[in-house]
């Protein structure tokens, strides 16, 4: 019996492999988990220890979110080849596949700014580990006046409101500690406005100016010099700084792949926006953040994705619709979300005290719902279909 | 002063959506040298409005703005970098 199983490697214990596996039934497939590390991060944490100087823990062992059916190997992913069906462990061994899923995530890449690597150093920042997030909350911590600078460094990123809400919950922390007089704070991104998509931008943008933020549109950050506190923007501009916190490039993940190009210039795997199908394969998929496909790096994503590819998997004729939920916290307890989907532009979802509150469950309930998606699925399904874009637009525009 | 021969980069940003294509600019401009010439495909409607802006504020040259029946089409001279 156990012959006819089909074999499944997912590569990637994070948001999007482990429930990926848990998904699977154990009587069709042997799922196999590889992971270089024992942990399940909950990111979108790292926000609030950076600015709340939060303890909540961050990480759980990867096993205990697995189906006890699911096999897991602690070891890095060096190649995989999609040629001949294998992927190569650190120790040079060969997992053979029938199907292969990757799920990697991405990694952050200081290289492409000169002087970033010595500004998160000295300021931090929120996009990479619990250290930089713990430096973010010192630098808040430390600074008495001045300027603090947020800049969205070219390239992707995790979370596309995660700049914005950092900046807004440097205000907040600002304000509360009366100080708020003497820290100016400045967002820059390379973007034509403060948030990219439109609609949401006419609701942030207000924002901004209301709370007394200052922001640089089309900023393309260049080199950054932590010792002078100036950053250099492609364009030309100078921007000065006391503090700065820079959201990194990300990039992949650095494994060998065969063929080389299945992947883009910056190391994301390209694949069939609906499918999650590897550029010419159709037993590798790619889901979240390891992709390049041309939708947000959320783990609403890749949780989506992984709901997807395993009805894909189990013969049924799935297909993705583009759905982002992004939560947005705007600070003051108060937050809206980013909604949008292939069809439907992103919708002008209003700011209120409700849309706070589902992020702060949704974070509390995480690890549950990777474990018990069957429990699960089904409140996700009245939520996404309460809150689908094509159903609201026509309520908020 | 010496001109720089020039490297054509073809940005192929079809069926991306908003704020995607200019995504993809800045990552061809971040390449990109004095010279340059950066072609770029899209389909999105914001794209237009969107490269004029990104034109004006950066002092990069617009040499083509066209509407073919399927794809926005945007030439642009890199002069502007510093
Ligand atoms: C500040 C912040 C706020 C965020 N807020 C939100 C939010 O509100 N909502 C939301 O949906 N998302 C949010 N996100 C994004 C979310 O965290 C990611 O999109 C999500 O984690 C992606 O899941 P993934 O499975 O693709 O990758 P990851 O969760 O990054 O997992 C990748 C895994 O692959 C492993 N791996 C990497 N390389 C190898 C290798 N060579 N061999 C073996 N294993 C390897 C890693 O160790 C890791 O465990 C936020 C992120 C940040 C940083």
């Amino acid at each position: 019996m156990a012959n006819n199983k089909k074999r499944v490697v997912i590569i990637g214990g994070g948001a999007g492999g482990v429930v990926l596996a848990n998904r699977l039934p154990k009587d069709e497939f042997d799922i196999t988990i590889i992971d270089k590390q024992p942990y399940n991060y909950f990111l979108p944490w790292l926000l609030y220890i950076a600015f709340k100087g939060s303890r909540k823990p961050i990480k759980r062992e990867i096993r205990s979110v697995l189906k006890p059916w699911v096999n897991f190997i602690q070891s890095g992913a060096n190649v995989v080849n999609l040629q001949d069906r294998y992927v190569e462990l650190e120790s040079g061994k060969r997992l053979e596949y029938d199907y292969v899923v990757i799920a990697t995530g991405a990694s952050v890449d200081y290289s492409r700014v000169p002087g970033l690597d010595k500004v998160t150093e000295k300021f931090g920042n929120y996009h990479s580990n619990e250290d930089n997030a713990w430096r973010v909350w010192q630098t808040l911590n430390k600074m008495r006046e001045g300027t603090l600078a947020v800049i969205l460094a070219p390239g992707a990123y995790r979370c596309p409101p995660s700049p914005l809400e950092g900046v807004f919950l440097a205000e907040e922390f600002f304000r509360r500690r009366g100080l708020r007089d003497r820290v100016r704070i400045v967002f820059a991104t390379f973007y034509p406005r403060p948030y990219p998509a439109e609609p949401m931008n006419e609701l942030i943008e207000p924002l901004l100016k209301e709370r007394g933020i200052d922001y640089v549109t089309f900023y393309t950050l260049d080199r950054i010099d932590p010792e002078k506190g100036v950053a250099y923007s492609m364009e030309g501009e100078e921007l000065k700084f006391d503090s700065a916190i820079v959201i990194p490039p990300h990039v992949g993940v650095g494994i060998k792949y065969v063929p080389g190009d299945v992947l883009d210039s910056d190391g994301f795997v390209q694949a069939d926006k609906f499918t999650n199908r590897v550029k010419g394969f159709d037993d590798a998929f790619v889901i979240g953040d390891a992709s390049a496909l041309p939708v947000a790096k959320t783990g609403v994503t890749a949780h989506l994705q992984a709901g997807v590819v395993a009805k894909i998997l189990q013969g049924e004729d799935a297909r993705n619709t583009g759905r982002t939920n992004c939560p947005f916290d705007v600070g003051y307890g108060l937050g809206t979300f980013v909604i949008s989907d292939f069809y439907n532009p992103t919708i002008k979802y209003p700011i209120n005290r409700i849309n706070h509150l589902f992020k702060v469950a949704f974070a509390a309930t995480y690890w549950d719902m990777l474990l018990y998606p069957e429990l699960w699925d089904p409140v996700f399904e009245s939520y996404f279909e309460a809150t689908e874009p094509a159903r609201i637009r026509h309520l908020y525009g | 002063m010496a001109v720089s021969q020039g490297n054509k980069i073809v940005v192929d940003a079809r069926g991306i959506a908003c704020p995607g294509p200019i995504t993809e600019v800045v990552k061809a401009y971040r390449n990109a040298r004095n010279g340059d010439i950066i072609e770029v495909h899209a389909t999105d409607p914001g794209f237009e409005p969107d490269i004029k802006a990104w034109i004006q504020r950066t002092g990069n040259q617009l040499v083509e703005l066209r509407k073919d029946s399927d794809k926005i089409v945007a030439v642009i001279k890199v002069t502007a970098k510093k």
